[in-house]
């Protein structure tokens, strides 16, 4: 009987503290024991009202004038010169226009950047045979000593004999399709100091050339952008530079920008290349500086590498490359998202993010309020800008577009085929606009949103943007009744945070007397991994997150006090700063401390589950959703980061984005339960997953070779996900082709 | 044969450590809750941990009353649940699995309280 008891009381005890509650893995950038990671919550944003003994803000940074210091990034490759546009060679016929059925030419497989692929061996019958059929290590993986920086997110490319792909800090490789052997490597050397948020590349461009015959070195290249900011193509059959492309097959892409450091700039996209003219975007750390390096869009001619033309937001007329100590337009907003080429209209579509400091908008110009966190359509040959849809106005909640926008006709009002474009965003609000024009094809309205705010001098807008003809990819405004947790205790304290803090539903403007939620948060909705398109169903297959965030400002005193710094300070430390996490914002008068919505003790989201979801929508029957599911189990998630081991699909965060295939198949991964899956198109159903070596935070893609459909992921994990790093591509397909 | 002679048995301790764990959740539910409900946040907590407290107050002192509040403290608990979310389980997770986890040592502590007031009435006696 005392036996028995023990036993029962025992066994309660250990259900009652099992982590049966799974969450999501969510971790503040920089939080490798960063002091600075929590909210200092209401009334504390503002102390010290004294100075502190160190005055860090009058550490104004070196003038943007300053000359760039050798050895930044890039900058000891001579500068590239200009061409006048007319001089731009006529383009070759590019394979990505219409890839041969078995192929994967582009990032998102053809210029339409639809992730469809015609494929169809594969199918719901028979993906629950799928087999891993090779390995691949890029080698590229943090080493002891240096802090895991590492999201892979590679997509190869797949174009002939030859699988094309570049490692996490852009070494290019071409695999043989069929067994993964290496057939060349090219090591293009990029520091350890030069990664920004993230060692990320996304992938690399195929472009043949009109100029060099077929046969030559270089006719076909593989074209990438580096995280130290070089623009490099080399030959896809060999992996040798392009000698007449740049210097030795390198471009500068520092020239015009001024003063920086490394790691404050970098390209993680492949760029596209339209009409001859490859187009150039890169990423600026998030948080660090109002008066950061420009976010110039460039052009520059895919034969020789020479400079074209740029889209420099507060020099609208100018299109020529700076010379002596003049420089890019500071502060203006950068695009990071991948771009969507259009040789028809000899347009770019470039998804843009906010001017530099994303969390204070008083300092900001006129044209770059005009432009930021929108769609802008860029003329290929001047650098003129044709259009601008804007997706949320006077953006402070970091709601930069991550997505790539995808092309598609849509039905017209008089029946004929608009050509349209698809433009996911981290608000889940997906725009639909004709490509021509960038007029909304379906409706979008403009709803009040709460004005005019907290700040003093810096007002928000009295209305936003809200695409009411497409499915919104979010949940309703958040609620107390939301909040989550194992048990009752961890659910109060996050009802506690939840009305500790500032909440008007979206748009809740920021503030500093105490912290706000910020949902939808910067994961989005739709974050990178961007859509899935099958044309012939009308099928789009969208995955996001339901991830809010807790944000402050934080008074210049207080963010001094906390130690936040931009990263061309000094003193900067790795961990006190950095994109999507606490940023100094120098000068403006506040830093920004941004944490997710979450209990900070056991490191689960204070909202209730999914975190993450799948949707697919019908686009030729009035948009409706045909099936919505959560994505990702619980199996490597739980409190305090423990694995759980649970099979429940309760949806966690995920980035990385879809295939569908010509089989009726979904293939994707970028859940963090690090299992890549292949869902039924039409019913939604999962019909065959398998474990990753790594996070899945990437986009997968799909080709035929030796008469075999083969289904490729990097699972290079993600830090910020909290996934586990690994330096693998896995390939898998079915028992025939494995043998 | 009833035990007399004063010494806890090991289930006896159980229970009393059963009642310090209700007792420091009610504090905790007290204390929080206050300021949940002072933010106009959901009153439950504090009247839920004032409750929990007696509850664990009275098991403390080996009385059986201890028991039967937390049991009724359980009952508002799972009422309160389903007014504010309904017959969804993700949601009926945290705010009654834990709960209900320990309604279930509270139950079996029932024999034990008794034991010790029977005792008690018993040394009284003598």
């Amino acid at each position: 009987m005392r036996r028995s008891h023990l036993l029962a009381t025992a066994a309660g005890l250990a259900l009652a503290c099992s982590p049966l509650a799974a969450h999501a893995q969510f971790a503040p950038a920089g939080s490798g024991g960063s002091p600075t990671a929590a909210v200092p919550g209401p009334g504390n944003a503002n102390e010290p009202t004294e100075s502190g003994p160190k005055e860090q803000s009058y550490f104004a940074g070196p003038s943007p004038y300053a000359p760039q210091a050798p050895g930044v990034n890039a900058a000891n490759l001579p500068d590239i010169e200009s061409i006048d546009p007319s001089e731009v060679p006529a383009m070759a016929p590019q394979q990505s226009a219409n890839p041969a059925p078995g192929d994967w030419v582009a990032y998102g497989r053809d210029d339409h950047q639809t992730r469809y692929s015609p494929l169809s061996e594969i199918t719901p019958e028979n993906a629950g045979n799928l087999k891993v059929a090779f390995t691949y290590h890029t080698g590229s993986y943090p080493r002891p000593g240096q802090t895991n920086k590492w999201a892979a997110e590679t997509t190869p490319i797949k174009v002939g004999d030859g699988l094309y792909m570049c490692s996490a800090m852009n070494d290019i490789m071409k695999l043989d399709p069929v067994t993964g052997k290496q057939i060349w490597r090219r090591n293009v050397d990029v520091k350890y100091h030069s990664i920004p948020y993230t060692a990320a590349c996304k992938g690399v461009t195929y472009f043949t050339s009109s100029v060099v015959p077929e046969g030559q070195p270089c006719h076909n290249r593989l074209i990438e952008g580096t995280l130290d900011m070089r623009l490099i193509a080399v030959d896809a059959a060999t992996g040798e530079f392009c000698p007449n492309f740049g210097h030795g097959g390198q471009v500068n892409l520092m020239q015009g920008l001024g003063e920086s450091v490394p790691g404050f700039v970098s390209m993680t996209v492949p760029p596209p290349v339209v009409d001859g003219v490859v187009v150039v975007n890169h990423e600026v750390l998030d948080g660090q500086r109002r008066w950061a390096p420009s976010g110039v869009i460039r052009g520059y001619d895919a034969e020789s590498g020479k400079f074209v033309w740029a889209w420099d937001v507060n020099n609208p007329t100018d299109h020529s490359q700076p010379t002596g100590n003049r420089h890019y337009s500071r502060g203006t907003p950068n695009s990071w998202a991948a771009l969507t080429g259009d040789s028809a209209l000899g347009l770019v579509y470039v998804p843009t993010g906010n001017s530099a400091a994303d969390y204070y908008s008083a300092l900001r110009s006129d044209a770059e309020n005009k432009v930021s966190s929108a769609v802008v359509a860029i003329d290929v040959k001047t650098g003129e800008e044709k259009w601008v849809f804007q997706t949320a106005h006077k953006d402070v909640w970091d709601y930069d577009i991550g997505s790539q926008a995808t092309l598609m006709d849509m039905p017209g009002p008089d029946g004929q085929p608009v050509p349209a474009l698809i433009m996911p965003t981290k608000r889940g609000q997906t725009f639909v606009l004709d490509r021509r024009t960038g007029k909304p094809v379906l409706p979008v309205v403009e709803r009040p949103a709460p004005s005019p705010g907290v700040i003093p001098g810096d007002p928000r807008t009295p209305t936003q943007p809200w695409s009411v003809g497409m499915p919104a990819l979010r949940v309703p405004d958040l609620k107390e009744t939301d909040m989550w947790g194992m048990s009752p205790i961890d659910q109060l304290f996050c009802r506690i945070k939840f009305r500790r803090a500032n909440y008007v539903g979206e748009f809740t403007p920021p503030s500093v007397d105490k912290p706000w939620i910020e949902y939808p948060g910067y994961n989005g909705g739709s974050d990178w991994g961007s859509m899935s398109y099958d044309e012939k169903s009308g099928i789009l297959i969208a995955n996001w997150n339901i991830t809010p965030m807790y944000d402050q400002l934080v008074t210049r005193k207080k963010a001094d006090k906390l130690g936040l710094m931009p990263i061309d300070d000094p003193n900067f430390k790795p961990g006190g700063g950095g994109a999507e996490g606490n940023g100094a914002m120098d000068g403006t008068p506040y830093g920004i401390v941004v944490t997710p919505f979450w209990d900070q003790y056991t490191g689960m989201m204070c909202n209730r589950p999914p975190y993450g979801m799948i949707t697919a929508i019908d686009m030729k029957h009035g948009q409706k959703v045909l099936w919505q599911h959560p994505l990702g189990t619980a199996r490597a998630n739980g409190p305090w980061g423990l694995p759980t081991g649970l099979p429940w699909e309760i949806g966690t965060p995920n980035n990385g984005g879809s295939v569908v295939t010509g089989g009726g198949l979904v293939f994707i991964a970028a859940a963090t339960d690090n299992q890549i899956r292949a869902i039924d198109e039409h019913t939604g159903k999962v019909v065959w997953s398998a474990v990753l070596p790594g996070g899945g935070q990437a986009n997968p893609m799909t080709y035929e070779a030796n008469g075999h459909q083969y289904v490729a992921i990097m699972a290079g994990g993600h830090h910020f996900m909290m996934t586990p790093v690994s330096d693998q591509l896995v390939v898998y397909a079915l028992p025939d082709a494995v043998k | 044969m009833p035990n007399i002679n004063g010494t806890k048995t090991l289930t006896e301790w159980l229970t009393l450590l059963l009642g310090v764990v209700i007792l420091l959740v009610g504090l905790i539910f007290v204390i929080m809750g206050a300021d949940l409900a002072m933010l106009g946040g959901s009153v439950y907590y504090v009247i839920c941990g004032i409750v929990l407290v007696a509850s664990g107050v009275f098991m403390v002192m080996g009385r059986t009353l201890g028991a039967f509040l937390y049991l009724g403290a359980l009952a508002y608990t799972w009422v309160w649940s389903l007014w504010e979310v309904g017959v969804s389980p993700i949601d009926l997770l945290p705010r009654a699995f834990g709960p209900t986890i320990l309604g279930i040592l509270v139950v079996l502590t029932i024999p034990v309280l008794r034991r010790l007031e029977s005792r008690r009435t018993l040394r009284g006696a003598v």
